[in-house]
């Protein structure tokens, strides 16, 4: 059992994120890593976990992992061909989404995403995605799941656009304006973090193995809360790595290096 | 009643600064024969809308027709960022009215209910609201809710002049199936207030009067009809056809410079006469047919 499993810091978020889904929830997801973690908690502890996809997608049985929502690979088997109205407002909207699983371009002490751009909004900046149902997911789902990379350029104080809201400002900013939920937990390559239930601020939560606490802060623009005791995240187990590397993500599309 | 006409004759209906709906979501269903007709026709000043951003809006931004965008976003996955999208949007030479996947589909399903607007949750305290709320004349605003008192953001709903759809199946009159997920598809063409069907396959009537829960379109609501194979290259088509990887490769990689989508066009859009000089150039039946579905797995 306690063998040293070799392992990918993109197979650890996986399988962190898989953790946060429990069975017979409804969880909405987009690409990338939240997909991987989506179909491995599904195929382990969360069988009855629902997994709808914005365009119109319930519960796919992909043999091919695809190369974003639009691809068919992502559609294959699915129960349901319906629409945006169908998923992201009959669905979503009407709240019955328990986690919107999303991934960011920076993210702030707040939990606020931003996916639009780069830069000065006023001013020079890059232009990236955008919101597609981001902005949708974090404002209607009852709580949102976010997985992103660990450096100090994305995980800051504050963003330069906020595309999908967090809790805004902190305390009861969020509720005010009547959104429901909110984000729940930050999933990156080095730690695990939660929101303050009071402040509203970003919590450590766990560490990830061979991490360290300086690394973790060194590697962020801002300064998270950190309670007396931060436990280590739980590592991969063998099946669930062998499920994503011959099951889910054969090709290592998303969850290696 | 037959509507079938040529891409070029549909495409010849459209005048400049049409507000023209696209079928397309990244890379799937994309109008790819009907941006490069409109380009080379030199149609201008459209306004496009489509709700999640898809190639062909990307062509027809990068060609220059193109004033004003209303999307909500959006990029070709794992294949990268639409780069003249972007690139205009950067450079301010694209009016840019920005939503999310939701909010885009509710103005579309308010313009075809006939609504004067329509509450929604979303956007509410994001970056995305505040850019709407400096548009004018206004496409937000707020109305309490007159059971409960409650605040709610609303949305005005769109209209397009005219939706271009690309589906898998059609009659002459344009009564259609779409096949597999329709994102917003049925909204745009129910808000529109016309519809243009781009058809991969022409069937009858009667084949439409056999299986009429697949019909998403009805002909009613369609100007005309243009029956034109693999017209979606190098996006996919549910059940018909896969999307080509290596095209959309090439175009990732030429559509990052100017210069590059520039040559791009050159050789794909203005260096051949028409779709059908197109799909010679992208490699002809022998390219075709390996992207074929299969009729299990769909592509």
């Amino acid at each position: 059992m306690a063998e040293d499993l070799e392992y990918t810091s993109f197979e650890l978020m996986a399988v962190t994120g898989a953790r946060e889904l429990k069975d017979g929830e409804i969880v909405a997801v987009g690409l990338g890593l939240p997909v991987v973690a989506s179909f491995l908690a599904k195929r382990t502890h969360a069988p009855h976990l629902t997994i709808v996809l914005e365009l119109g997608i319930v519960d796919p049985e992909p043999i091919e992992i695809g190369s974003g929502l639009s691809d068919p690979r992502f559609w294959y088997r699915a129960k349901i061909h319906s629409s945006f109205v169908d998923m992201l407002g009959m669905v979503l909207h009407k709240g019955l989404v328990d986690v919107g699983f999303l991934g960011g371009l920076e993210i702030d002490a707040y939990g606020n995403l931003n996916t639009t751009l780069l830069g000065d909004p006023e001013g020079k900046y890059r232009r990236f995605t955008g919101s597609g149902g981001g902005n949708d997911l974090a404002s209607c789902a009852r709580r949102t799941v976010i997985i992103m990379r660990h450096e100090a350029r994305k995980l800051k104080e504050a963003v330069s656009f906020i595309t999908s809201p967090g809790y805004l400002r902190g305390s009861g900013e969020r509720e005010s304006l009547g959104l429901p939920g909110g984000p729940a937990r930050v999933i990156t390559d080095k730690a695990v973090f939660g929101f303050d239930p009071e402040t509203k601020r970003m919590r450590l939560e766990a560490i990830h193995p061979n991490t360290t606490l300086e690394d973790i802060l060194s590697n962020m623009s801002f300064q998270p809360v950190i309670p007396s005791h931060v436990p280590f995240t739980e590592p991969p187990t063998a099946e669930q790595l062998r499920l994503i590397r011959e099951e889910i993500d054969p090709d290592r599309m998303y969850a290696g290096s | 009643m037959t509507k079938l006409v040529t891409l070029a004759e549909a495409v010849a209906t459209i005048p400049d600064g049409a507000h023209v709906a696209l079928s397309g979501f990244a890379t799937a269903r994309c109008a790819i024969a009907f941006a490069h007709e409109v380009i080379r026709q030199g149609t201008k000043k459209l306004t496009v809308s489509q709700c999640v951003g898809a190639i062909d809006a990307d062509i027809l931004v990068g060609a220059g027709a193109v004033e004003r965008i209303i999307y909500g976003g959006g990029s070709r996955g794992r294949s990268g960022q639409h780069s003249c999208i972007c690139r205009a949007i950067e450079q301010g030479t694209l009016i840019t009215e920005e939503l999310s996947s939701l909010s885009m589909t509710f103005r579309n399903l308010a313009g075809s209910l006939g609504l004067p607007f329509i509450p929604i949750r979303s956007l509410n305290g994001s970056d995305i609201l505040k850019k709407l709320e400096g548009i004018t004349p206004p496409v937000v605003s707020y109305v309490d809710d007159p059971f409960t008192g409650e605040k709610w953001l609303v949305l005005k709903p769109l209209i397009p002049d005219v939706a271009v759809i690309q589906v898998q199946a059609s009659d002459e009159d344009g009564n259609a199936w779409i096949l597999g997920p329709r994102w917003d598809n049925e909204e745009q063409v129910k808000a529109s207030k016309r519809t243009i069907v781009i058809t991969e396959r022409l069937v009858s009537t009667d084949a439409i009067r056999r299986e009429p829960d697949r019909t998403v379109i009805p002909g009613f609501r369609v100007s005309h009809v243009v029956h034109l194979p693999y017209s979606a290259h190098p996006s996919s088509v549910y059940g018909i056809y896969d999307f080509d990887e290596a095209h959309i490769d090439e175009y990732a990689a030429a559509s990052k410079t100017p210069e590059g989508f520039q040559q791009y066009l050159e050789k794909y859009v203005y260096g051949v006469k028409d779709h059908w000089g197109y799909l010679e150039q992208v490699g002809g039946l022998q390219r075709l047919s390996a992207l074929e579905a299969d009729p299990v797995l769909g592509y």
